[in-house]
């Protein structure tokens, strides 16, 4: 008997269909790479009312670089499953409009860039520059 | 497989998402993924650009924190309320959603294996229910200014 898990990572990338199951894929990884965040996040803003010295080290944690980056890897995460959550829960109340589904999935993926492109660009231009003023 | 016309005029067929005939808590959790995600499209991105863009992580510090939701033993201004209600409602919402999105991602990997799903779920149940309780008593309780950030 096969792992399902092992199927749908395989079968994920052997699969050569449409663009649904990608983003169905990547819907799933971008909600469970949230909550990883979130329990952490929640944890440690959490601490200013417990541990300030803990709270403290934990928003210094942010300011390092592997922070910076996932901090990119996050904004591009939570952007694309807002917007192509958005796109299921409008899809599946409003069935009539179930024909319009590879409209829907481009325009998803279109505002998931021009939302995403520019946030990322600023973080990343202020990350940097902190990094070098080493403010 | 039920029937309706699409605004075009044209009949669609369709398959109601098979979770809507399980059970009442299925459709219950149905509905809510769908309206917490709706609600969380404001309260999760206007978070994310305040504090990230606005903001900016690296000017993030312990003294904002206390700014934002009032320090213990002090009085608490209408702002810093708003901003804590704001942040409970988002709590709830979010860890609801993640907590039930987890499970359904669970059920498809290891639903065929019950004593297994439900060692998970009771894990992530578990650590959701206390990392929970400590940021709403935190939000009822109010920041405490580090004593290291005072004296910088
Ligand atoms: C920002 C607005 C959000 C929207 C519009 C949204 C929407 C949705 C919807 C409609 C689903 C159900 C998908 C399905 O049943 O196939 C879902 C699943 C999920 N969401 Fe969200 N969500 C949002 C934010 C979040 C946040 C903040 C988290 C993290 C706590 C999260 C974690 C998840 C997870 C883990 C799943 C399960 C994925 C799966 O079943 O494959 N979502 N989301």
């Amino acid at each position: 008997m096969l792992n399902p898990l092992l199927i749908t990572v395989r079968e994920s990338l052997r699969y050569r269909g449409r663009e649904s199951h990608w983003m169905w894929l990547l819907h799933r990884v971008s909600g469970l790479g949230i909550v990883v965040f979130l329990g952490l996040h929640i944890f440690g803003m959490s601490m200013s009312a417990f541990n300030p010295a803990l709270h403290e080290r934990m928003l210094e944690a942010y300011k390092t670089p592997l922070f910076a980056v996932g901090e990119l890897v996050l904004a591009a995460l939570l952007i694309f499953h807002a917007v192509n959550g958005t796109r299921i829960a409008i899809l599946e109340l409003r069935p009539q409009l179930w024909e319009k589904q590879q409209v829907a999935t481009r325009w998803a993926l279109i505002i998931t860039f021009a939302l995403a492109m520019p946030t990322i660009l600023v973080m990343a231009w202020k990350s940097v520059s902190h990094f070098v003023s080493g403010q | 497989m039920a029937v309706t016309t699409a605004t075009s005029g044209r009949t669609v067929r369709y398959v109601q998402p098979i979770v809507q005939g399980r059970s009442r808590f299925e459709r219950a959790m149905w509905l809510f993924m769908r309206y917490s995600g709706l609600a969380l499209v404001f309260l999760a991105l206007s978070h994310f650009w305040l504090q990230h863009l606005l903001i900016g992580t690296h000017a993030i510090t312990t003294a904002q924190t206390v700014a934002f939701w009032g320090a213990q033993g002090q009085p608490v201004t209408v702002g810093q309320l708003l901003f804590r209600a704001y942040y409970a409602v988002m709590l709830v919402l979010a860890v609801g959603h993640g907590i039930n999105g987890v499970r359904q991602v669970a059920y498809d990997y290891f639903g065929h294996r019950p004593a297994a799903y439900k060692a998970l779920m009771g894990a992530v149940v578990s650590i959701a229910a206390v990392i929970s309780a400590l940021g709403i008593l935190a939000l009822l309780l109010g920041a405490q200014a580090s004593p290291e950030a005072l004296t910088r």
